[in-house]
């Protein structure tokens, strides 16, 4: 079945089967799909069925509807059709994800990568004028904090790879006698942070660790007598 | 291949087998994706192009050909971050800033490109780029390609889908299963040429012996779960045999897209290391400001 899918921000807001022969999208609680945004119309488009396809109707909305990044008055959808009403952007995805698809051309579309197209809502976006708060997602820094061993406060893991070690280079600078150069590193990696030691005794948790091992929330690290803790903290920065 | 990419990276020695493969797969009628292989930079690069007619060979073949020029370019001349293209990212090392300036120029070309020209329109492509040096793994990427490293009988992601099912896995909304199923799964959320600026995710990483890296277009990583392409890379000998097994499995399983996989095995690192007299120097260092603190300490 074909449904159209609600989007905000890039963020899926509902999705909606197409069950009806017609369809009404505005802000007026009436419609099949209700849009809450001053940028709606009360009554903004109408989506009808003609046979396997999907006709898209424009009601004379104030701001008007957009296919991909085209204005229209009324058009057939396409599967992957980016309809852009206001601030939000519905997706059109066709029938044939089913197994019992009866056109292989139309499967075969599907596993066509398609981009999001939000360009035409930043325009529009940018024409209304209208505040941006715009939900972000969260980011989150790691961040060191030195309990033992060195006066340095706490230290926010701006870097992508941050290395521990006596070197001038290192982000995190230790002295010691028997301190390596290089003695541990903290990379961020999409599944999080990771410390890898690069030839230093460390110990997470009291554990000596052999290569490299996840860090985790209030997790303790030891390079030789420096003791400090890890965590994250949520940044405004990108 | 064989290389020592020493000539770029004095001081340090390691040695790459790489080996890149595509294949048009049994549906399509033309081939998207485009791959480059450079053992004399370190860098390696796929792209996975969209649009109709050519437009697609053509974005995807452009942000290898201009992200290599422009990388080559900066490390001869060892231009300063400042100089990129685009505002430097602090949080990257230079060379992480050369990738994030290559792919971001490669994205406004592309953009222009399709907005001037008519048969190009909405053109697109996805990117993924590995550097790779003895003291420095880089990885970036837009969209959907892949770039995955083996190490230690663990196979881990080092790109971040940019895609609307994966940024709802991420928000905790929807499993990776769901994601898998998804009838939005290649609906894309960021690539290169379709707005005027682009965010790729980048990474930067140590290198160790005996790691392995796999780049790949969703061809691969479609048909082809994350547990296979860590035995498949494990238990054949090298990089060629890693493609061709790939490329094998891909074909049996119906191969509904492009596929192209780029397979490299790092081993003899050698990283510039503190010399005996440095080590003799940091201990003399630390014992002359001991001794000062001491002598401090006695003689106010």
């Amino acid at each position: 079945m074909a449904r159209l899918v609600l989007m905000f921000n890039k963020q899926v807001v509902k999705e909606y089967p197409l069950m009806k022969d017609s369809v009404t999208i505005g802000r007026n609680e009436e419609n099949s799909i209700q849009i809450n945004n001053l940028a709606v119309s009360g009554y903004h488009a109408r989506i009808d069925a003609a046979g396997n396809d999907y006709i898209l109707t424009d009601l004379q909305s104030t701001n008007g509807t957009f296919i991909n990044d085209k204005r229209v008055v009324s058009q057939k959808l396409s599967h992957g059709d980016n309809i852009i009403v206001g601030k939000h952007v519905i997706l059109f995805v066709g029938a044939g994800e089913a197994a019992d698809s009866k056109s292989s051309a139309l499967k075969s579309d599907l596993d066509k990568t398609m981009m999001l197209d939000t360009a035409k809502q930043k325009e529009l976006l940018s024409k209304q004028k209208e505040s941006g708060q715009t939900p972000e997602l969260s980011t989150k820094i790691g961040v060191v904090s030195f309990i033992e061993g060195a006066d340095l406060g706490e230290i926010e893991l701006k870097k992508k790879l941050t290395k521990i070690g006596k070197a001038d280079t290192s982000e995190i600078q230790l002295s010691g006698l028997f301190m390596p150069a290089t003695a541990a590193t903290i990379s961020r990696r999409p599944s999080g942070y990771v410390i890898t030691t690069m030839g230093g005794k460390i110990k997470v948790n009291g554990e000596a660790i052999k290569d490299s091992v996840a860090l985790k929330d209030f997790d303790t690290i030891e390079v030789g007598k420096v003791k400090f803790q890890f965590y994250q903290k949520e940044t405004s920065e990108k | 291949m064989r290389v020592n990419p020493a000539a770029l990276w004095l001081g340090a020695i390691l040695q790459i087998k790489s080996y890149g493969i595509t294949d048009v797969g049994l549906k399509r009628d033309g081939n998207e994706d485009s791959f480059s292989v450079e053992d004399s930079l370190g860098l390696y690069i796929v792209a996975d192009g969209m649009g109709g007619h050519l437009a697609g060979e053509v974005a995807s073949n452009i942000s290898v050909e201009i992200i290599n020029k422009v990388f080559r370019k900066w490390v001869e001349k060892d231009t300063s971050e400042d100089e990129i293209f685009g505002e430097p990212d602090s949080s990257l090392s230079r060379k992480g800033n050369y990738i994030l300036g290559g792919i971001r120029l490669a994205n406004r070309v592309i953009y222009e490109l399709a907005l001037e020209k008519k048969e190009y329109h909405g053109m697109g492509t996805t990117v993924v780029v590995l550097l790779v040096t003895p003291s420095l793994i880089i990885a970036a990427n837009v969209g959907d390609s892949r770039i995955y490293m083996v190490r230690d009988g663990e196979i881990e992601r080092l790109s971040k889908d940019h895609s609307i099912v994966a940024e709802q896995v991420e928000m905790g909304m929807m499993t990776e299963e769901e994601a898998e199923n998804s009838p939005l799964k290649h609906v894309l959320t960021r690539n290169l040429g379709s707005s005027e600026e682009v965010n790729p995710d980048i990474f930067e990483i140590e290198p160790a012996n005996n790691d392995r890296f796999i780049l790949c277009s969703d061809g691969l990583t479609d048909l082809v779960s994350d547990r296979e392409l860590l035995e498949i890379t494990e238990n054949e000998t090298g990089p060629e045999a890693v493609c061709k097994g790939f490329i094998d499995l891909v074909l049996k399983r119906g191969a509904h897209d492009n596929a192209t996989i780029i397979s490299l095995l790092l081993t003899d690192i050698e990283r510039p290391k503190n010399g005996l007299l440095k080590r003799i120097g940091f201990l003399i260092e630390d014992i002359i400001i001991r001794f000062g603190k001491f002598v401090k300490k006695i003689i106010p």
